[in-house]
């Protein structure tokens, strides 16, 4: 033993007269470090309600609940998380896979109520104090529980793709569309969003599990074109997406579009294996664009009589007389139709109604009678000069393409438009080796057309004249060729509000010849085959109808659906309106069997 | 036409013109849809009425510095017949270039007047009209020129 | 007892006796049962030590465990990839850190993930201030086993501002579910060196007043000096580790050894005494624990201040590890720990062996040694062997 072993424990003496190590009072004022996982806020206005936070939770302690202020939304499920702190650990897993970074923690760290049901709470919907607190656990940036980035779909290249009518997106091999289908967090919302209510998130299951057939079974329970749609739907659901909000939106149609490239359309009966049982009804359907061969495939199945009228020689409608090849290939829209056609679906092709047989005697002869035939009838400008021999309609040029005869639009061609008829003019253009030059009144970044065709076409060489408003169609020195005068436009703020409006200017006009014009500013319905009284009767405004109950006109037998009675005007509602109106003759037909089914659904 | 008075009443029982000529096509529209847009622009004319007359007693004055939107759409688009089964888009064209026929009217006629009490009241009425254009041209830009 | 280590490393003990010792008779009168824990302080709570003294003396001990019984490796067979994570760090309540790390590790291993350079530092940082403060826990723990409770006050004081760094670097104080497959999940935060360096700079000198207060204390000195001695030939045979076989001269450190994270890129040596009694074991502790500021110094210089710090990851909502099995061990502050994860290629993990120090050394070690030593000592020996009970029961 040594002094110096002896002595040294008295050397705790000189602390006493050092600053202390601890705090006087410890826990009270101490705030959480910045970062600290304290309670939960949640910006309710911001979360979309896509339950990912309940999903991750290990312990099971969120719930999600409908609150009013939300429900029906739009993109939203209009329901919240609601914590329960009997459960919580604050591991923050919630915040971290919060897909509208809505979520986030404070730092705040003791709470303290005599009732200990507050502790059960709807975050940033229940009031709480610290819901303002700018402290707290937030995700990282660059943190990610799944991947923001879409995996992006091959292309032809554009030098290739203009020479062609080749389609351009070359689709995902399987690799490919498992990583992409992994990014869906399934959390439904596009559900709600699409028109036809598709099974999303079960069919991307599907594609992650490697079960296409039972992809493809998922599809057409509420779509019988998913070939069709997989390649040039508006895709409404991907605008909704949730991991789109932080990242790029799952490719929801590219995975559609995937499952049918992996099934052989041979197999397609066996997998499919509709069960018909014949009724002894007969329904008539006018028009085989998607809307009419949508209710007829629905209509079929529930066992009734099917026959489709449709003028043309083939099936499809604008899908296959307006939209290009290059976008949706013949092979794949058939591959669609000849299954619909498949279960005993009766079409007679070049029937015109109105002109080979008459509405009325459908009327007659039928239990009831679905239209949808579109719109056919190109849209006006109403400028001097408008009726010259080198205007064309985009309409008509793409129909003449698809139809293989030549459009004869010359070198040298300017469309007029924004929307996606005006897109796949200039491209189709483009593909006649023509120089094109689309005018659009103006900015880019309001043209009505997908984002992706305005890119596409102008990677393959189509020049965007962008605030540029056409006044007057003039004669060129030869009969051939046509001369435009346009001017340029100013974006001037309405100082009611709304969008910034283009003005004219008139000191900075332009004229320019070509050898053709393409006016592609929208299209109206041709309703020719309906007397006025009929229309009149149906409640027709400018060609549109607005069907009631169930796509249910006010005429007793006939219900409407797709371009002509829907605001949307794309393949996937005319696609919804045929099924639901399908629906809707089911119950007109068998009006006890409803009745009956709701009355013991009630019970 | 001479004093503040008459060229008020001159613009006034224009006013009721036009408002009387679209209750007159409404009559006879097709449609339901058409008969009731035309009506609304037949009440859109006796509210501008309503407003001239005021002016008239004093009530409101008109504000001939004030700066109104030209979208110049109608100038340049073709005159269309007005039918029994007009469409909205041409029911649109017939109600701006009428609008736009004021505008000029009276803007002409203070331009060839000197300065005065009455040239001041000329080119109010004429920015109430181009205001009333405006409306109309908007609402072509609007629904009307969608995919364009 | 001398035996060279060469001797031992063939795993051969021919002087060690593993027989069952005679039962004794518990009626004869001469003995008394005693139960130490688990509400003993000394005994690290949840826990229990069934003593038969003859007079003070030890002449039997078990090991009892069985309070916890929280069964982590089963929950985790029914929980998702992702939300292990948060699992994990409970099986060593005062180091949670190298559960994260190992559980992490073996997902990554599986799936082949790499984590970015960024991250390995940021992990490599974490578990050496984990490191730190359980050092400083249990320097506290070991003096007041000895009756001195001026000490506890001081290092649990410091542990608290390396606490206050977990919180600010990880969102948490205890429970930092920080290191989770595919790196962390942040950044250092504004001012977080400067602020970490003024601590260690304080730890640095409190340690120098502690080495003076205890270890030079007479007291301290007498009662742990020869008591619970490890012999090098129960090094292997017990499979004894970390500081309580470095303490008998045994260089080993998985750091070193086997370098994971950025261990390669650190500058540091094994430290090693000779005798591994309680005095030894604590002494090399306090020296470690100096060690520790000096290697987060050194993360503290290299951490870069940009790049990724997460891997490219799948979707953990519906995340599938690869079928496979691994082995994945770090040096944590007792010694080897390790994770054995067998995986099925499906949304859950098949299962989870998770292999502590504290197993052996709680245990087998601990029963062996405790016999022939006074009661009083007890609480200091078990300390001395450095135990985490949820380590032998997760
Ligand atoms: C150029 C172009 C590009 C488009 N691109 C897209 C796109 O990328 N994505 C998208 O979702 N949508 C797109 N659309 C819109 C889409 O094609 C339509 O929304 C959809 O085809 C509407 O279906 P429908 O059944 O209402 O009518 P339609 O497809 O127009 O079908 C109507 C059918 O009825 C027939 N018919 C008409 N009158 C009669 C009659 N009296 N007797 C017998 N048959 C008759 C017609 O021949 C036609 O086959 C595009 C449209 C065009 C024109
Ligand atoms: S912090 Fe963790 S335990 Fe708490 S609600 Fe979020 S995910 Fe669940
Ligand atoms: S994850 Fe975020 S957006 Fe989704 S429900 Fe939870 S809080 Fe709302």
């Amino acid at each position: 033993m040594s002094l110096k072993d002896l002595l040294s424990p008295f050397f705790v003496w000189q602390r006493a007269f050092e600053k202390p190590y601890t705090t006087i009072r410890p826990t009270l004022d101490r705030p959480g470090a910045p970062a600290y996982r304290g309670f939960h806020i949640n910006i309710a206005e911001t979360c979309v309600g896509c339950g990912s936070c309940h999903e991750i939770c290990q312990n099971q302690a969120i719930d999600m609940v409908a609150v009013d202020e939300f429900v029906g939304r739009d993109g939203d499920s209009g329901l919240r998380p609601r914590f329960d702190y009997g459960r919580c650990c604050w591991c923050g897993l919630c915040v971290d896979i919060c897909t509208a970074a809505s979520l986030r923690m404070s730092n705040e760290y003791s709470w303290i109520a005599d009732n200990p049901n507050e502790f059960h709470f709807t975050a940033g919907v229940d009031e709480t104090p610290w819901q303002d607190n700018e402290l707290g656990y937030r995700r990282a940036e660059g943190y990610h529980l799944y991947p923001p980035k879409r995996i992006e779909m091959e292309l032809l290249p554009a030098e290739e793709s203009v020479k062609s009518f080749d389609e351009v997106t070359l689709g995902y091999d399987i690799e490919q569309a498992k990583k992409e289908a992994d990014r869906c967090v399934e959390c439904g919302i596009c559900v709600a969003t699409c028109p036809a209510h598709m099974d999303v998130p079960d069919y991307i299951h599907s594609i992650r599990d490697g079960d296409y057939e039972k992809g493809l079974k998922l599809m057409y329970r509420t779509n019988p074109f998913p070939g069709t749609c997989g390649r040039i739907c508006t895709r409404k659901c991907e605008s909704v997406c949730p991991v789109g909000i932080l990242g790029e939106p799952v490719a929801i149609r590219w995975l559609k579009r995937f499952i049918v490239d992996q099934v052989d359309k041979k197999d397609y009966k066996r997998i499919l294996d509709e069960q018909i049982e014949n009724s002894d009804f007969k329904v008539a359907i006018i028009g085989a664009g998607p809307g009419g061969l949508s209710a007829a495939y629905y209509l079929r199945q529930q066992g009734h009589a099917v026959t489709v009228f449709e003028e043309h020689e083939s099936g499809g409608g604008m899908l296959r007389y307006g939209v290009p090849s290059y976008r949706l290939p013949d092979a794949e829209l058939d591959k669609d139709i000849d299954h619909i056609i498949s279960i005993g679906v009766d079409v007679k092709y070049n029937t015109r109604i109105g002109k080979d047989i008459q509405f009325e005697t459908l009327l007659e002869d039928y239990d009831a009678v679905f239209m949808s035939t579109g719109l056919s009838v190109p849209s006006s400008m109403r400028i001097h000069g408008e009726d010259h021999a080198r205007v064309l309609s985009g309409l008509q040029v793409l129909a003449d393409v698809a139809s293989g005869r030549d459009p004869g639009i010359g070198k040298k061609v300017a469309v007029i438009g924004g929307g996606n008829v005006a897109m796949d003019a200039a491209r189709v253009s483009r593909r006649f080796g023509a120089d094109v030059t689309i005018l659009y009144r103006r900015r880019i970044s309001e043209m009505p057309a997908d984002e992706e065709e305005i890119h596409e076409s102008q990677e393959e060489g189509c020049t965007l004249i962008q605030k540029a408003i056409p006044v007057e169609i003039l004669d060129a020195d030869s009969p051939e060729q046509v001369a435009i005068k346009w001017g340029e436009a100013e974006m001037v703020d309405d100082p009611k509000g709304g969008r910034p409006r283009p003005v004219l200017r008139e000191d900075r006009m332009h004229t320019e010849t070509y050898d053709c014009i393409i006016s592609a500013i929208g299209q109206s319905s041709n309703l020719d085959y309906l007397s006025k009284e009929l229309q009149e009767q149906m409640a027709v405004e400018w060609g549109k109808f607005t069907p009631v109950e169930y796509q249910h006109t006010t005429l007793d037998k006939v219900f409407v659906g797709g371009d002509f009675a829907n605001r949307t005007a794309d393949a996937i509602s005319a696609i919804e309106d045929g099924h639901h109106a399908a629906r809707g003759i089911n119950r007109f037909l068998n009006p006890d069997l409803y009745i009956n089914a709701e009355q013991q659904h009630d019970i | 036409m001479n004093t503040v008075d008459e060229i008020l009443d001159y613009a006034i029982d224009q006013e009721q013109q036009a408002a009387d000529f679209y209750e007159d096509v409404a009559q006879r529209a097709e449609t339901a849809g058409m008969k009731k847009i035309l009506l609304d622009f037949s009440e859109e004319e006796k509210r501008h009425k309503k407003i001239l007359q005021t002016v008239k007693t004093g009530e409101h004055e008109l504000t001939p510095e004030q700066e109104i939107l030209d979208l110049k759409i109608s100038d340049y688009l073709v005159e269309v017949e007005v039918s029994d089964n007009i469409s909205y888009q041409d029911a649109l064209i017939v109600a701006m270039k009428r609008e736009r026929a004021a505008y000029e009217l009276y803007s002409d006629m203070a331009a060839k007047i000197p300065e005065s009490h009455l040239k001041e009241v000329l080119t109010g009425l004429a920015k109430e009209e181009a205001k009333h254009k405006l409306f109309f041209e908007a609402e072509y830009d609007e629904h009307v020129l969608t995919d364009n | 007892m001398t035996l060279s280590t060469d001797n031992i490393l063939t795993g051969h003990s021919a002087a060690l006796d593993f027989a069952q010792p005679e039962p004794l008779d518990l009626t004869s009168g001469k003995y008394v049962k005693l139960w130490q824990g688990p509400q003993h302080p000394g005994i690290t709570g949840n826990m229990s030590l069934e003593l038969i003294l003859e007079g003070d003396t030890i002449v039997d001990c078990k090991t009892h465990v069985g309070y916890l019984h929280r069964g982590f490796e089963k929950l985790m067979e029914r929980r998702t990839f992702i939300q292990n994570f948060t699992v994990v760090c409970r099986i060593a309540v005062p180091e949670p850190t190298f559960n994260e790390y190992l559980y992490s590790h073996a997902v990554e291993t599986i799936s082949g993930i790499e984590i970015p350079e960024r991250a390995i530092w940021l992990r490599t940082m974490n578990l050496e201030l984990m490191r730190l403060a359980s050092f400083l826990m249990w320097i506290g723990g070991m003096s007041g086993a000895f009756g001195q409770y001026t000490v506890p006050n001081w290092t649990i004081a410091y542990r608290d501002f390396v606490l206050d760094l977990f919180e600010e670097m990880t969102g948490a104080r205890i429970y930092h579910m920080y290191i989770v497959p595919g790196g962390v999940r942040a950044g250092l935060p504004d001012g977080f060196r400067k602020r970490a360096r003024d601590i260690m700079d304080g730890a640095e000198k409190m340690l120098d007043q502690v080495e003076r207060v205890m270890f030079n204390n007479v007291v301290f000195k007498a009662r742990s000096k020869g008591l619970g001695i490890i012999t090098a030939d129960m090094i292997d045979p017990y499979g004894i580790v970390g500081p309580n076989a470095r303490a008998c001269g045994f260089k080993r450190d998985l750091r070193k050894d086997e370098p994971y994270l950025a261990y390669d890129q650190l500058d540091f040596d094994v430290i090693t005494g000779s005798d591994s009694d309680a005095y030894d074991r604590a002494y090399l502790r306090l020296q470690e624990t100096r060690q520790c500021i000096n290697l987060i110094r050194q993360c503290l210089d290299h951490t870069p201040t940009d790049g990724p710090f997460q891997a490219d990851m799948p979707n953990v909502l519906h995340w599938k590890v690869p079928a496979g099995e691994t082995y994945v061990k770090a040096e944590c502050t007792r010694g080897e720990y390790g994770y054995y994860m067998v995986t099925d290629g499906s949304e859950f993990v098949r299962r989870v062996h998770v292999r502590g120090p504290s197993y052996t050394h709680a245990i087998a070690v601990m029963e062996r040694l405790a016999v022939g030593n006074n009661i009083a000592d007890i609480a200091g020996l078990m300390v001395s062997l450095h135990n985490y009970p949820p380590e032998v029961e997760r």
